[in-house]
């Protein structure tokens, strides 16, 4: 029904997808599968009008389309269910289905007719509720169920789904799968696209697995594994991009994290011990506890349980300035919205810890800060004047301030939250390089990351954490990335390697 | 990435950055030139230092309300601080106080104030404006409460408070008018060159990227609103030292001409930044338009009608530049990339 061939798109220096085909058969359920990073958010994007690409062609029942935005796209009929919500959270369920093209009778919004228009459709979904409630009084499953039923309103034939169930529990899934199982026989052609292998494989007719902004392989579910997607979301990509450890530094005393059975936000009872000089990474999907964890251990949320001791002795800090104060560091997930004051220079960026944080001197001593900046600008190699403002610069320069603010109070514990996330490749290995660094220099370091290999080529260790617990804990050679995904998207071991699948044979 | 900047030092040194003031300062030079032309004797020294006299009282609320813009903040209650620590002040020296020690007591009253609004602020997550809109009439009512709807006037004006204050240095430059400027430069410094003036822009500019740093949110913007009740407090104590009397409505128009004036100055409404300068210079130009009207003949009402017209001027052209600046930088940023 819709097929798209050589589809192409880059960002700045990244290429997102470098030569995408894909074909989709009408009435279907086709998965799209790949690691972060893979290119399948773009590609979804670019259907739905909201990216252009570059090259490449999308044609519609055989007739080349552009799309060349969201309403294009909605009059070819293609509909698309964000990944995080875009309800409005203070308004009714019917404002919210019939956002800006609500019925009008006599000048005036006519809330009878939206009601008709849409019970029968709610009644199907099975979202029983109140439709002049605000939305945010709706159970997150609700919500996601008021966003599917606002795109069927459109009446679209294809209809993309992105990680639609990631804010859902187990029961809120099953739910949506029965829905979604309605629609496929009701004639509606379904993209999906997730990181969790166990639901791909309960829902979907045919899976596509993505790598790099390619198409790897497409196959009828029936003919593949679990085992088998794992291997073509990897592909071979080892390279030298992860630099080799460092002799460790003999002069400073060994220090450690203990951690037991710590609790907040989505983290239930983890329990672990980091010593200075490894690296511990952390594994998970989006919204596992990895960031709730760290959070907690700045300051910047509170627990609910459990303790921790850092190596100067003392519990977890009540504020993100304690734990500044007491050398623990945070580079946040999110570099624009925690890490940088983009109207600012490199300069002012690079004064955050120093001047904001810490006690002493009460002036603001423009030479000192200048020091600052060329010392870091030197060190990081960032490419910038010190007065040049930090919005001007590329993402893995960006980065580097963040980091480097930090290194100015030479920290003994570091946060790294997904720190190479929106950087190329060539500040990528530059910043592998300065957590080799961190960690010898007697740094105690926590990575997390979305990407895998990073996690292997960097770690000591890896812990994953699934739906908010400790899952399970890879090391030495059972440090691959097989392992390390089952985990992730399981929250189990996979049991001797290969598992067949029912009534499946493994393929050689 | 391997290449590095030519030699970031010599960059610095080289560019030598325009002042962002003079932009104000130009206009303001321009509007007296203006009407010294056109009216010679506006521009008789006696003249321009009445003018800045009367630039004083406001002008201090415009010092404080920089700090408060720069947070991403503004405070409503502005006026009726002033009023009420003026209206305490002037009770104090009625009951037979010294001025000097009942002034020192109304710059404190007018801090407690601050404090209160702060710590309302400040514990229930509330922005400045919305508490400020509460504590703007709350202040008020309890200054007519305690004013009894009177003009309060100290009856024993020997004291050297008021001589002090009210003395025109060779016979030209008010006392109060100096100890204006002094407060403008160092608040400057305060907000250029100590760690609480840095901690201000910081938070201002992305207070979620502050919290990250470790800098104490709270604490900062609990410090800027009783720094602004301190100032307003000494505003209000100069102005009975230099009118002798405090009216029970007096200040009570003050906070739009201060934010005006302040925003003329070039203190972006997003925070992050602020100009003292500025807003001096703000203030300065609110009052040369409605002084100037009266040197045309024009009659004074149209002042207020100028001033607004003034400021949506001023937003605008400060729209324009920063377009075309953020435009150049994404050129820059376009041709660095490729």
């Amino acid at each position: 029904m819709i097929s798209v061939r050589n589809l192409a798109k880059r960002y700045g220096g990244v290429v997102a997808l470098d030569s995408m085909s894909l074909s989709v058969e009408r009435g279907t359920i086709h998965a799209v599968v790949g690691e972060n990073g893979a290119g399948k958010s773009t590609l979804m994007k670019v259907l739905a009008g909201v990216v252009k690409p570059d090259g490449g062609v999308v044609e519609l029942d055989g007739t080349p389309v552009v799309i060349d935005g969201p309403n294009a796209a909605r009059q070819l009929g293609i509909g698309m269910v964000y990944q995080e919500l875009s309800l409005f959270p203070e308004r009714s369920v019917l404002a919210n289905l019939f956002v800006n093209r609500e019925p009008v009778r006599r000048g005036l919004i006519s809330k009878r007719e939206m009601e008709a228009a849409c019970s029968d459709l709610l009644d199907r979904l099975g979202l029983n509720v109140d439709v002049d409630a605000p939305v945010s009084r709706l159970s997150i499953g609700e919500q996601q169920l008021v966003e599917l039923a606002r795109v069927l309103l459109e009446r679209p034939q294809l209809l993309i789904l992105d990680e639609p169930n990631s804010a859902l529990n187990s029961r809120e899934t099953e739910r949506l799968f029965a829905v979604l199982r309605g629609l496929r026989t009701s004639g509606i052609t379904m993209l999906y696209v997730s990181h969790r292998l166990e639901e791909v494989f309960a829902i979907c007719d045919r899976v596509t697995i993505t790598r790099n902004g390619r198409d790897v392989l497409t196959r009828d579910r029936s003919g593949l594994t679990i085992a088998e997607v794992i291997e073509g979301m990897i592909g071979q990509q080892r390279d030298a991009l992860f630099p080799p450890a460092l002799p460790p530094r003999s002069d400073v005393a060994p220090t450690e994290i203990v951690v037991s059975n710590l609790a907040g936000g989505r983290l239930d009872k983890a329990s672990f011990t980091a010593r200075s000089g490894e690296i511990v990474g952390f594994a998970g999907l989006e919204g596992s506890g990895v960031s709730d964890l760290f959070d907690m251990l700045f300051g910047m949320r509170k627990a609910r349980g459990g303790e921790v001791r850092f190596p100067d002795g003392r519990g977890m800090p009540r504020s993100a300035t304690e734990a500044a104060r007491r050398r623990v560091c945070l580079v946040p997930s999110d570099r624009r919205r925690d890490g940088l004051m983009l109207d600012k220079s490199i300069l002012f960026n690079l004064s955050n810890v120093v001047v904001g944080a810490r006690h002493g001197s009460p002036w603001y001593l423009a030479r000192a800060a200048l020091d600052r900046a060329r010392r870091q600008i030197e060190v990081l190699r960032i490419r910038g004047a010190p007065l040049a403002l930090a919005n001007s610069l590329s993402g893995g320069n960006q980065q580097k301030i963040v980091i480097g603010k930090w290194l100015e109070i030479d920290p003994q514990v570091f946060l790294l939250d997904d720190p190479t996330r929106g950087v190329d490749v060539g500040a990528k290995r530059e910043i592998y390089g300065l957590i080799r660094r961190m960690s010898a220099g007697g740094g105690i370091v926590l990575f997390s990351s979305t990407e895998l290999p990073e996690l292997i080529g960097l770690c000591d260790r890896i812990l994953v954490v699934y739906q908010g617990r400790i899952a399970g804990e890879v090391s030495g050679s059972q440090m691959n990335e097989h392992t390390v995904l089952h985990l992730t998207n399981t929250g189990e071991m996979p049991q001797a390697d290969r598992r067949p699948q029912a009534n499946q044979e493994t393929v050689a | 990435m391997t290449e590095t900047d030519s030699n970031p030092t010599a960059a610095t040194r080289r560019r030598w950055r325009m002042p962002e003031e003079i932009g104000v300062v130009v206009a303001l030079v321009a509007m007296m030139a203006v009407i010294g032309i056109a009216r010679p004797r506006f521009l008789n020294p006696i003249n321009l230092f009445s003018l800045l006299g009367n630039t004083t009282f406001l002008g201090m609320l415009a010092v404080g309300m920089v700090f408060l813009l720069a947070i991403r903040e503004i405070d409503l209650s502005v006026g009726w601080m002033f009023n009420f620590s003026a209206v305490v002040a002037a009770l104090l020296m009625v009951a037979g106080l010294d001025p000097w020690l009942a002034a020192f007591i109304g710059i404190l009253f007018g801090a407690g104030l601050g404090l209160v609004n702060g710590l309302i602020a400040v514990t229930l997550r509330l922005p400045a404006i919305i508490v400020t809109l509460g504590t703007y009439s709350m202040f008020q009512g309890l200054s007519l409460v305690v004013n009894k709807g009177r003009a309060i006037v100290p009856a024993d004006q020997s004291s050297s408070f008021f001589s002090v204050i009210s003395t025109k240095l060779f016979g030209l430059v008010p006392v109060a008018a100096l100890v204006f400027i002094v407060l403008a430069i160092a608040m400057h410094i305060v907000l250029h060159r100590t760690r609480f003036g840095y901690r201000v822009q910081a938070v201002g500019s992305n207070p979620e990227a502050a919290a990250h740093a470790g800098i104490p949110t709270n604490w900062v913007r609990l410090q800027t609103l009783v720094l602004m009740g301190a100032i307003c407090g000494l505003s209000g104590v100069m102005y009975v030292g230099f009118r002798g009397a405090i009216d029970p409505n007096e200040g009570g128009d003050f906070v739009l001409v201060v934010i005006a004036a302040v925003i003329i100055g070039g203190t972006p409404l997003s925070g992050g930044h602020g100009t003292i300068i500025g807003a001096v210079v703000g203030m300065m130009i609110i009052q040369v338009i409605s002084s100037g009207l009266i040197f045309f003949g024009i009659d004074a009402t149209w002042s207020t009608f100028v001033t607004g017209a003034v400021i949506v001027l001023a937003v605008s052209l400060d729209r324009l530049i920063k377009f075309q600046r953020a435009r150049r930088a994404e050129r820059s940023r376009e041709t660095l990339r490729s």
